[in-house]
């Protein structure tokens, strides 16, 4: 800390500074740190500085009884936490061989695109905001309020809903839940036009974003992206189609994407996706009613609860990308390995330490923020 | 460590009753412009954007996101502080000008929450610095935070929150443990026994065995004694 120790003291005059960006600073998303090169203000090198959320999951779920690791696993990634749940659960399910009643898998479909919507809003108000367009984000987080309130109605929770269990959901839906969802539906509808024209459509939004942060498919496919990220380079690639998992096989919907790969292209397909959740759920809405039956499939007491052993591997298209879990059971109480792969643990180093090379400093929020990384989940 | 520790609450009234009413109209202004410092340490930080936006709006308050730590009045710890984050924050917290408040959101600040067996967090904030405020809950809802906002802003201007006036009375207790965590040479550029005393707040417990320890290694930074406007010790020469 002493003046006299610093490293750049020791070193030869050069042209180039360092820049510690983050972790308090408001052009990066949460509690996340970049150390930058730069020359004037070009980015000559940049190294992602994680771990400030660390919390050791891994390491805590293994001392936790499988029931209690539901309410563990949504708060690693924060702002979409319902596939974090859903992905754990079906783990167990698959380790105990457990048949999900349909009722549950429908109703588990609404609650992922209703968080899927809540996250895509989120994102792309938090994209507005690094580019001065402060009145996007205040619509954005102000409509992302209408579905925690009806998150809030079906499972008692605002931000983490601890509503899968696994077998099945927690709760039946309340009186008249549906047509409040169809409502705000109807309302996230008429707002589109809206947004593209304060926001997509912005010539402010589109020169800035253009041409930011480009990668091409092939490094989308060796650096390890998903989700919209990698739609966004052109490749229709969805574990919701590809590798379908609950109903989502019964559902029409379209998989958006765009080709030129920069920020502009992933903020884009977001904007598309809204629209295709919005019909996933318009389509769960109508289906609903008539799919009877429970909720939740018999389970053996939670407290004493021995998980046949064995080894599964889940997968689940969340809003950010590929959400995974390894889970190892020995057939204990507590599970004997459960290892999370995030999505952005991948957007978030190493795609964006490589973008950020050659853009110019003020372009880094706008990376980052379209690469939609969430460094809770990066961090664990 | 003990476990949570009382802020003694020094009643101190000037004489002169002109003073006092100056005192009392520089209180009820600081509680009504407030600067919240923009930094997320943990999950809590989600329900922000939602209290700072237009659904709960907390600038009709008078309270308003700010980038610096400088110009800050307030730093909301919004939930878990991992060992790392937690050097941050103290750094952060030295840095901000007196008087300053911090509030602690979340149930992970008070006793370590949903991750008391985790090795990477730090477990009850107010053993490394004076927290005016919890917010208890995981997480608490806007409504709680502009609840909890509202309540500090009535201390304020009661004059009941000087949690910063304790952390000079105290310093020696909160640096005994910010080394007991992250190792005996730690060390902040601030020099706080020296703000202790441009303040005259130097306590009893301010000076101590841990801040002996300090003294080993520690040297009084130039941009402090301009900030402080006099010179804190004798150049040396
Ligand atoms: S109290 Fe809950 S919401 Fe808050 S930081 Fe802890 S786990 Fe997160």
């Amino acid at each position: 800390m002493r003046p006299e120790n610093y490293e750049a003291q020791r070193q030869p005059p050069s042209n180039e500074f360092e820049l510690n960006f983050g972790p308090n600073h408001p052009g990066i998303e949460g509690n996340y740190a970049l150390k930058l090169k730069l020359h004037g203000d070009q980015v000559v090198e940049a190294k992602a500085d994680g771990g400030y959320l660390h919390r050791g999951f891994e390491k805590l779920m293994e001392q936790r009884l499988w029931i209690q690791n539901i309410a563990l696993v949504p708060r690693i990634c924060v702002p979409d936490p319902s596939p974090m749940e859903l992905c754990y659960s079906m783990a167990v399910e698959q380790l105990c061989g457990l048949e999900v009643p349909e009722r549950a898998q429908w109703i588990r479909v609404m609650q992922l695109e209703l968080s899927r919507i809540a996250a895509h809003l989120f994102t792309f108000g938090g994209h507005a905001a690094t580019t001065g367009m402060y009145s996007t984000m205040y619509w954005g987080v102000a409509d992302r309020d209408l579905l925690l309130d009806l998150f809030e109605e079906f499972t008692g929770g605002r931000v983490y809903s601890i509503y899968n269990i696994p077998g099945g959901v927690r709760r039946e839906l309340p009186d008249g839940f549906l047509q409040r969802v169809s409502e705000t539906l109807d309302y996230l509808e008429s707002r589109l036009p809206d947004y593209d024209n304060l926001f997509f459509k912005n010539q402010v939004f589109v020169r800035r974003a253009k041409g930011v942060g480009v990668m091409s498919q092939e490094q989308a496919l060796a650096w390890g992206v998903t989700g919209p990220n990698l739609r966004a380079t052109g490749l229709a690639f969805d574990v919701r189609r590809d590798d379908p998992y609950l109903v989502y096989d019964q559902l029409e919907f379209e998989i958006p994407t765009e080709e030129s790969g920069d920020a502009w292209a992933r903020t884009l397909v977001r904007r598309l996706e809204l629209v295709q959740s919005i019909r996933i759920l318009r389509q769960v809405v109508e289906a609903l009613p008539d799919i009877r039956g429970p909720i939740r499939a018999p389970i053996p007491n939670p407290l004493a609860w021995n998980v046949p052993a064995g080894e599964v591997y889940t997968r689940v298209e969340s809003s950010k990308g590929e959400t995974c879990y390894f889970v190892v059971s020995n057939g204990g109480p507590k599970p004997y390995r459960v290892h999370v792969r995030g999505p952005s643990s991948m957007h978030a180093v190493q795609v964006l330490e490589k973008m950020s090379v050659g853009s110019r400093i003020e372009d880094i929020a706008q990376t980052m923020f379209s690469l939609d990384a969430c460094p809770p989940e990066v961090d664990r | 460590m003990s476990s949570i520790k009382q802020i003694p609450v020094i009643e101190e009234k000037r004489t002169n009753p002109l003073a006092r009413v100056f005192d009392e109209l520089v209180r009820f202004c600081r509680s009504r412009s407030l600067f919240l410092l923009h930094y997320c340490t943990g999950c809590g930080a989600i329900e922000l954007p939602p209290a700072m936006t237009s659904r709960f709006d907390m600038e009709r308050l008078g309270i308003q996101p700010m980038v610096s730590p400088r110009q800050a009045d307030i730093l909301l710890i919004t939930g878990y502080v991992s060992i790392k984050t937690l050097k941050r924050v103290i750094l952060t917290y030295e840095q901000m000008g007196s008087p300053k408040y911090v509030i602690g959101i979340c149930s992970c600040t008070v006793n370590g929450g949903m991750y008391w067996q985790s090795y990477a967090t730090a477990k009850k904030l107010d053993e490394y610095m004076p927290v005016d405020l919890y917010i208890a809950g995981c997480m608490p809802r806007p409504e709680a935070v502009i609840e909890g906002l509202q309540q500090l802003m009535q201390r304020i201007k009661t004059g009941e929150a000087k949690g910063w006036e304790d952390y000079y009375r105290n310093y020696d207790y909160y640096l005994g443990n910010q080394q007991k965590l992250f190792g005996n040479d730690w060390q902040t550029p601030t020099d706080v026994i020296t703000e202790a005393k441009h303040y005259d707040l130097l306590g009893e417990g301010t000076l101590g065995e841990h801040t002996a320890l300090l003294e080993q290694h520690q040297q009084p930074l130039e941009a402090l004694e301009m900030r402080l406007g006099h010179q804190v010790k004798e150049p040396a020469e």
